[in-house]
């Protein structure tokens, strides 16, 4: 992308910048996005990044230093993995001492790398381009008005669900003080904290008593143990005739990553398994393999009811 | 055979060019199909040639070839010691 282009987004260029003088062989990425997704990419990337950090550019910054880390990290796994085929072992008590409940780790590298990769990583830019197109005009067709995020994570998919449906009001669930906090300065930054709350809790051990009419649920699977017993207590959570998308990272190792998932359709039966009906399904890749026995990152997601 | 001379060795191997010719300034623009995922085949190259394990704090802050040399320097001197 041009300078000249550039100038115009003035925090996407500044992402460049960062890049650039930091981790050269990572700026690549913004071109190749531009490429397959076009300048709306780079419309929507800057207007959501002008939303969340204002004019705040050191914390821009901060950021982009935060999601070099937390990509080169997860580069650095993927090339383990491709060794023993397996995640490093770990039990979730130690991926949370490590991660969500380390505040430093969790508010300089995890969260505001997950947050730029909704944008900078191919397959999680689809998995959101596939929420809008694919979930959003269901969940409006429906008319229900009550939301759960489980796992809230960033607050970037419970934020999407208030403003893209006007309607709702939205509770987010987490296990980390630190996501909650994400979070919390997510939905302010776009006006929708009146619409939501947000609760420290274990949904298994405190379920919420009443069910809501939609669920979200992303990149938590591969957090936990036990995935398909979460499954089933998910699906407590959900009304009958209720909606929600599911989504697991796929052959993609992180610092909390403990259960690997194969394919998309090792997620489908386990998703029926819990007792849902699948309604779509999907799976992406974040890039071509340089050598055919790579392993590449995926994500796989899910639209269900029951 | 120093760090830097092995190191051109290793580029050699990983982008398939024997033409390959590093200075300490040398940085991803200067190469051709220096990417994030040839970085990081790169990085494991480096550690097996050197007999090293990286961790994402020692590669963060590379920026070009100068400060892979010193890294491995500094780990191999580490090593050394332990």
């Amino acid at each position: 992308m041009s300078e000249r282009v550039l100038q115009e987004f003035p925090r996407v260029s500044m992402i460049c910048e960062v890049l650039r003088n930091e981790a050269p062989y990572l700026v690549g990425v913004i071109n190749k996005q531009r490429e397959e997704f076009g300048i709306e990419w780079v419309e929507e990337f800057e207007r959501d990044l002008a939303t969340f950090f204002a004019g705040d550019m050191s914390k821009l910054c901060l950021a982009t230093q935060g999601y070099i880390k937390f990509a080169l990290d997860g580069m650095l796994l993927q090339k383990r993995f491709d060794k023993t085929g397996q995640y490093e072992v770990k039990t979730y008590d130690q991926a949370a001492a490590e991660v969500y409940q380390n505040e430093q780790y969790m508010q300089s590298l995890y969260l505001p790398g997950i947050y730029l990769s909704h944008f900078l990583w191919r397959h999680h830019f689809i998995q959101h381009v596939y929420f809008l197109k694919e979930f959003i005009p269901r969940v409006k067709a429906h008319g229900g008005t009550t939301y759960y995020d489980v796992g809230v994570g960033t607050g970037f998919y419970l934020r999407e669900m208030l403003r893209r449906v006007p309607s709702l009001k939205g509770v987010g669930f987490d296990l980390s003080p630190s996501s909650l906090s994400y979070s919390r300065q997510m939905v302010t930054a776009f006006g929708l904290q009146d619409r939501c709350t947000f609760n420290l809790q274990d949904i298994l051990k405190n379920p919420p008593k009443t069910p809501a009419s939609f669920l979200t649920n992303v990149e938590v699977l591969e957090h936990l143990e036990d995935p398909l017993g979460f499954l089933k207590g998910l699906n407590t959570m959900l009304e009958s005739g209720g909606l929600a998308m599911i989504t697991a990272a796929v052959t993609a190792p992180n610092a909390d990553h403990i259960y690997l998932y194969s394919s998309v359709a090792e997620l489908v039966s386990q998703v029926k398994e819990a007792g849902f009906t699948v309604i779509d399904s999907r799976e992406d890749k974040a890039y071509e393999p340089k050598k055919p026995k790579e392993s590449v990152p995926r994500n796989a997601v899910v639209i269900v009811t029951k | 055979m120093n760090v830097l001379s092995k190191m051109v060795e290793v580029f050699k191997r990983v982008f398939d060019d024997d033409t390959i010719h590093l200075v300490e300034g040398t940085t991803a623009p200067d190469i051709p199909g220096w990417d994030s995922l040839t970085h990081i085949n790169l990085i494991i190259e480096i550690e097996e040639e050197f007999d090293l394990k990286f961790t994402v704090d020692d590669i963060v802050g590379l920026k070009n070839v100068g400060e892979m040399v010193e890294m491995v320097e500094r780990k191999l001197a580490s090593k050394s010691d332990a």
